[in-house]
């Protein structure tokens, strides 16, 4: 079940509350988990360091096998575990907070015999500070508490068994019979006291946890193909959000490798610019119009400080730092380096104005109005867009030996131009320099014509002047760029040349990064829509069913698929798929 | 009564120079707080009826702060610029570590918090320790209005 202690990615299922999240594995590991903010440093990081990293093990004594699933339409995980002796069923969740003094973070893992007379073992294991600090531990009552400077988290168990510490780790072993119930629950605290629940108030949280998520889910309204795929990518999507200030992490994770042994491991737990146009899409789409309404508010709150500059990703609180660094951790399977800051923040992205307009542009079609502040800001934003849209960048890609002039950023300018224009036609935006943005609206679409488009491809390119393609032109018929017939000879030449069997390249030029990767998800998605879009729905009807059908045992997708063995890659889950996954569908069941 | 009225016109000349500093502060880059927006939005989120609101509030309570200062200073038996300066550097502290860090968003519906989860939508960022989720300069510019503020009220102050 795993390869040199490291569980595959795609034996991981996601927790969450909205604030952090953490990855279970099929044997029972608690493998990742952050607290007590998706961007603080890890207490559980045994998926990039099975020595160092930290864990929190249950699982039977015995070999056994699992099976897993989601409780019905929540974030709430099951497991099953079945041994020769019987059966144990395991729910996991990140509770939410119910009315009464419930702990900063908390963790709750509730056992249930189902049949027979099962042994079953449990190790915790934190590892403070990214593996760094092994933690001392104290038994206060029935808790066994660890801290560290301002940081501690504590153990309580139910019936299942005495804790005993050593070497850094409390330990366990208990024996469940048909009809027992046990309890553990992992409280956390920062920069304040542990608060020790008593077991029903754990229960009471866990039961309020499931009913949330139900009633949250029974309130998305689409009716549209694909439903289940839809609805569980939507409550990926929304545990993803960072509930404190409406922003979202491209993915819970950091340094999942896009090749095993390979240097590109990244930290996605920032919130990216590009990323939330398609999240208020998906929002909008889904019926979350509370969500859509406060991931533009903190949109427009973060990108305040350097408008009209924007910056490509942004803290979850908004700030704009996120200097990146290296851990002394194994990497995932050998991956090194481990990261965690994001050193693409400081690189000239043209794209994300135009996610920022499509944004702006889906919000005010959601019928929100812009405030006069909001249109004011934007207004500057579109100026500076014609003053910059020439230069070349490093693209969507965030590409490191760039830069260049990427024709999927100029048609993003062009996105961001077009729907200025728009919203000042509808009021939204100051109308004082309408002529000026259509003009150079319509110098953008001339330069992408005549310079980004290749004959002998049939296809435009994936820089000016170049021959090559790039999955990003995928986008363009979603973006509404203005050439149906050139548009769909794109899609063909995209679908040509980076296709393998159902999986998508992002290109296959030199990126300035060493090693290889595999294919990238959304990039498959984007091809569904983009066939969709380009009149060709039965093929893309085709793809989308082959697609749904490689995600997880609990339809949870990574950020790339290793080709050769189906393999998942990358940071997990990764928003941006999910998105694409919800885009693709609609995109499908809207020409249906 | 001299030093109500003289309380209430520093107050009211303080709040004047301190609203100015902190919205030029956000409009040259330096700060993301909106101190208008926050206050307003406590009662409504429409962006720009917050503002008005907010505006409003920030007056009402520049207003109070001034004859806080005056008892203060009646209490001492002496006024004087630096006094109040001195007084504008504590409250300017106690802004920044509780009053909006912490207070603020415990009464506010519409501020986060760090225990604010996927059950609530909150749709302001909380502002953080120092209030440095809202940028890194945005304690110095607090410290720097405040200065301000107290120095006026301070000086206007009779007793």
């Amino acid at each position: 079940m795993r390869i040199n202690r490291y569980a595959r990615i795609e034996d991981y299922a996601l927790i969450g509350d909205g604030r952090t999240a953490a990855l279970v594995a099929r044997d029972g590991s608690i493998d990742w988990l952050c607290l007590p903010n998706f961007d603080s440093p890890s207490i559980f990081a045994a998926a990039l360091d099975p020595t160092r990293g930290g864990t929190f093990e249950l699982q039977p004594v015995s070999t056994f096998e699992s099976t897993r699933r989601y409780v019905a339409d929540t974030n709430v995980l099951e497991t099953t575990f079945t041994t020769g002796a019987g059966c144990v069923r395991v729910v996991d969740a990140l509770t939410l907070p119910n009315h009464g003094l419930e702990p900063m973070r908390e963790l709750a893992r509730s056992i249930e015999g189902v049949s027979g007379r099962v042994p079953m073992r449990w190790r915790f294991a934190p590892r403070f500070d990214y593996g760094q600090t092994r933690p001392r531990w104290h038994r206060r009552g029935r808790m066994m508490v660890a801290a560290n400077h301002v940081e501690a988290v504590a153990l309580s168990s139910w019936n299942a068994g005495t804790a005993v510490a050593g070497d850094g780790d409390s330990y366990g072993t208990f024996e469940m019979h048909a009809g027992d119930r046990a309890l553990l629950a992992m409280s956390t605290a920062y920069a304040e006291p542990l608060i020790d629940s008593p077991r029903g108030d754990v229960e009471g949280r866990l039961a309020h946890t499931i009913a949330f998520w139900r009633r949250w889910t029974q309130d998305r309204h689409y009716d549209g193909p694909w439903g289940d795929a839809v609805r569980r990518s939507a409550l990926v999507l929304k545990i993803l959000i960072f509930s404190a200030s409406g922003a979202s992490v491209a993915a819970p994770t950091t340094s999942l490798p896009e090749a095993i042994g390979g240097p590109r491991n990244w930290d996605y737990r920032f919130c990216w610019i590009r990323d939330s146009n398609f999240l208020i899409d998906a929002l909008l789409q889904l019926g979350c119009f509370d969500e859509a309404h406060s991931l533009f508010w903190w949109f427009m709150q973060a990108t305040a400080l350097t408008e009209p500059e924007l910056h490509v990703l942004y803290r979850l609180d908004g700030g704009p730092g996120v200097p990146e660094r290296e851990l002394p951790l194994a990497g995932y399977r050998g991956s090194r380096p481990v990261r965690v800051g994001n050193s693409a923040v400081d690189q000239l992205q043209l794209d994300i104005y135009g996610g920022l307009f499509e944004t702006a542009w889906l919000y005010s079609e959601g019928h929100h109005s812009l405030d006069r502040d909001t249109g004011a800001v934007l207004a500057r934003v579109a100026d500076h867009v014609c003053d910059i849209w020439r230069q070349p960048d490093s693209g969507i890609w965030e590409v490191r030996n760039g830069p260049f002039q990427f024709t999927h950023s100029k048609a993003m300018c062009w996105a961001a131009l077009d729907r200025a224009v728009r919203l000042a036609e509808r009021g939204e935006l100051p109308s004082r320099h309408v002529q000026r943005w259509r003009r150079e609206a319509s110098a953008i679409q001339d330069f992408v014509e005549t310079q980004c488009w290749s004959a002998s491809l049939d296809s435009y390119t994936r820089v000016a002047g170049s021959h090559d393609v790039d999955a990003s032109l995928l986008m363009l018929p979603t973006i509404r760029f203005p050439n149906a017939p050139r548009l769909a000879s794109t899609v063909d030449a995209v679908n040509r040349h980076l296709r393998k069997d159902d999986f998508v390249y992002r290109y296959h030029a030199d990126d300035g990064v060493p090693g290889s990767e595999g294919c990238f998800l959304n990039c498959s998605f984007w091809l569904v829509s983009a066939l969709a879009r380009t009149g060709r729905v039965a093929d893309a009807t085709a793809l989308m069913e082959r697609l749904v059908a490689r995600a997880n045992d609990v339809g949870l997708y990574s950020e790339e698929i290793d080709p050769a063995n189906g393999g998942f890659l990358g940071n997990f889950p990764q928003a941006l798929v999910h998105l694409a996954l919800i885009e693709a569908a609609v995109a499908i069941g809207s020409r249906s | 009564m001299t030093v109500v009225w003289s309380a209430l016109a520093g107050g009211f000349m303080g709040t004047i120079v301190m609203t100015t500093m902190l919205r030029g502060a956000a409009e040259f880059g330096f700060t993301r707080m909106d101190l208008a927006l926050l206050l307003g939005t406590a009662v409504t989120d429409n962006r720009r009826k917050a503002k008005a609101v907010g505006y409003a509030f920030h007056f009402i309570i520049g207003m109070a702060f001034a004859l806080l200062y005056g008892g203060i200073f009646g209490a001492i038996g002496r006024a004087s610029w630096w006094l109040g300066a001195l007084c504008g550097i504590a409250q300017a502290l106690f802004t920044a570590t509780v009053l909006v860090n912490v207070l603020l968003p415990i009464v506010h519906p519409r501020i986060g918090t760090p225990e604010t989860a996927a059950n609530e939508i909150a749709l302001i960022e909380p502002p953080g320790f120092l209030m440095l989720n809202y940028g890194r300069n945005t304690l110095l510019v607090t410290l720097l209005a405040h200065v301000a503020y107290g120095a006026i009220v301070g000086w206007a102050v009779r007793l």
